[in-house]
């Protein structure tokens, strides 16, 4: 399943005066992974997304998404990504079709085009009876998985979705996580995303960083993770990540 | 351009669908109907009265008060003065509301992240901002101006000549870059400062300044330096200023744009004045390329600041890192 790598992180980092938010962070990720960036607040993983996203410059250090690198051709790399990011960041005023309408015009669809694929990504993300409500008038959840149609509407192989679970009630996480599945596993997308629900991170992820204080501590499957600290059959995920941010 | 086309286009959406820019618009129509309906009667009558003004008499070198016939000589700025003075106030205010919130409040939405990862270089999304307020102001000013021309020329009997067609229209146009200059103000404030809260605050002081501060300013620094001296002379009060004082009030209040403005459109809606020459009082006509060319200082310098605040405001947004 896993091909070559499509986002290499090399040494990226990002200082705020004398505080370093992004320390020297390197890792690899390959395509069709769902990879998982795990972390406190603060840690820096919205940080190293928006630098892979070009909205922000490193400090040292570069990535190379899918060939282009992000300091060099930056608008290439943007081109493989669809982000959703941590607030969604969609417009409240319009309606769901609009929006999508909207990023469809960014992206040079033609309109037919830009029509058809719109309706197909709200059938994908279940909101094709809610196309003319406005995101004001819509639940977390709902907004979430706009989002994500969003982030698909260019039909990027790269998404890269931050805190895709944050506020959403049980049964929305649920729907996302079949979403993700959906996209990852038989889609083939490679999917990189940052959440604090490590229960959804252990079912969904081939492989995580960790990241702690700006720095990636360990990488690699969960499996491997646990391994390399010993942990006992019965230990949650949770414990596991817990030990290697020093807390238990 | 496409790019720029899309958020120039959403924007204009975004403005014409808020409640707050429909109330000011409204409040801009109603003042400025109002004190256009105020000046074309002022006009009408004018036009058919026989003014007189008095010249002479105590403290003059004239022996004896006399009465001089102006009737129809009524500019077109006095007229619409009380007009051009609204539309400086509210359209002001109008701009600077349509802008205050441009960048801030899409950043604390996150729909600029959003925006941003996609392939769209960031100079099209400020074009685009700008481009789509530009137009929201260009459909106010039209509007305004169309209604307030007819219920002038309904209610004055103007017959418009192609002079009093252009200065119209240069008016017009004065209003357009008066306008611009502080959509781009609101667009700066707006990737200056984090809140919209602080935006708007900083908006209204700008605002603040170029109607009230500046100009009061003037008169204080004139005052200081070449001040108004007051003596009795003849059993009355008499002011004398030193040289000085009209140069250095003028030059400080024009920095102001709203002043700048009102005194460039007045100027180029005065097309007659009188002259007094040795006790003889006559109407004498201006003409526009004389308008023109003792305004062409202010005109040049409103439309580089509109160029100068719009250039700043675009700087800031290429450099600034969104988070």
């Amino acid at each position: 399943m896993y091909m070559e790598p499509v986002i290499e992180v090399k040494g990226l980092t990002k200082k705020y005066g004398n505080t370093v938010a992004v320390d020297h962070v390197s890792y690899t990720i390959n395509g069709g992974e769902v990879f998982g960036l795990l972390g406190p607040n603060g840690c820096g993983k919205t940080t190293t997304i928006l630098m892979l996203m070009g909205l922000i410059s490193p400090n040292e250090g570069t990535a190379v998404v899918n060939g282009s690198d992000i300091k060099e051709d930056p608008m290439g790399a943007r081109r493989q990504v669809g982000l959703l990011c941590d607030n969604v960041g969609l417009y409240e005023n319009l309606t769901a079709r609009q929006n999508l309408r909207f990023f469809a015009e960014l992206s040079d669809l033609k309109p037919r085009e830009a029509e058809e694929r719109i309706t197909k990504l709200l059938t994908l993300v279940g909101l094709k009876e809610k196309q003319d409500v406005k995101v004001s008038a819509m639940s977390r959840g709902m907004r979430q998985r706009l989002g994500i149609a969003q982030s698909l509407i260019r039909d990027p192989r790269i998404l890269v979705f931050d805190e895709p679970t944050l506020g959403i009630d049980p049964e929305g996480t649920r729907e996302l996580r079949g979403l993700i599945k959906l996209l990852a596993r038989e889609q083939g997308r490679t999917i990189v995303f940052t959440s604090h629900l490590l229960a959804e991170v252990n079912r969904l992820c081939d492989r995580v960083a960790i990241m702690k204080d700006g720095k990636v501590i360990a990488i690699g499957s969960i499996p491997d993770l646990r391994k390399q600290i010993n942990a006992a059959e019965g230990d949650e995920f949770e414990d596991v990540f817990l030990r290697y941010q020093g807390v238990v | 351009m496409a790019g720029i086309f899309t958020v120039a286009k959403k924007e204009l959406l975004d403005i014409f669908s808020e409640r707050k820019f429909l109330l000011i618009f409204g409040t801009l129509l109603i003042v400025v109907l109002v004190s256009t309906f105020q000046g074309a009667l002022s006009y009408s009558n004018s036009q058919s009265s026989t003014g007189t003004i008095t010249i002479g008499g105590q403290g003059s070198n004239n022996t004896a008060p006399r009465q001089v016939f102006i009737g129809g000589a009524e500019s077109l700025s006095n007229a619409l003065s009380s007009m051009v003075t609204n539309f400086s106030l509210v359209g002001g205010v109008l701009a600077l509301a349509i802008s205050y919130d441009t960048v801030n409040g899409e950043r604390i939405s996150g729909s600029l992240k959003t925006l941003l990862s996609y392939p769209i270089y960031r100079d099209k999304v400020i074009y685009g901002k700008y481009l789509g307020g530009l137009a929201a102001v260009t459909a106010v000013t039209s509007v305004t101006f169309l209604a307030g021309m007819g219920i002038f020329i309904g209610f004055s009997g103007l017959t418009p000549s192609a002079d009093t067609v252009t200065r119209l229209t240069i008016f017009f146009l004065v209003s357009l870059v008066y306008m611009a200059i502080f959509l781009a103000v609101g667009l700066l404030l707006s990737i200056a400062m984090p809140q919209p809260s602080t935006s708007l605050l900083a908006s209204m002081i700008v605002w603040l300044a170029s109607i009230r501060l500046i100009p009061n300013l003037g008169y204080a620094i004139a005052q200081v330096i070449s001040p108004v001296r007051m003596a009795f002379r003849d059993g009355g009060p008499s002011f004398t200023t030193g040289a000085g004082f009209d140069t250095v009030r003028s030059i400080i209040t024009a920095l102001s744009p709203s002043s700048a403005y009102e005194q460039i459109v007045n100027s180029m809606l005065t097309t007659n004045r009188m002259q007094f020459s040795s006790g003889q009082v006559s109407v004498v006509s201006v003409g526009l390329n004389q308008a023109l060319a003792s305004n062409a200082t202010l005109l040049i310098y409103l439309a580089g600041l509109m160029v100068a605040v719009f250039a700043a405001a675009y700087v800031l947004f290429m450099r600034q890192e969104i988070r």
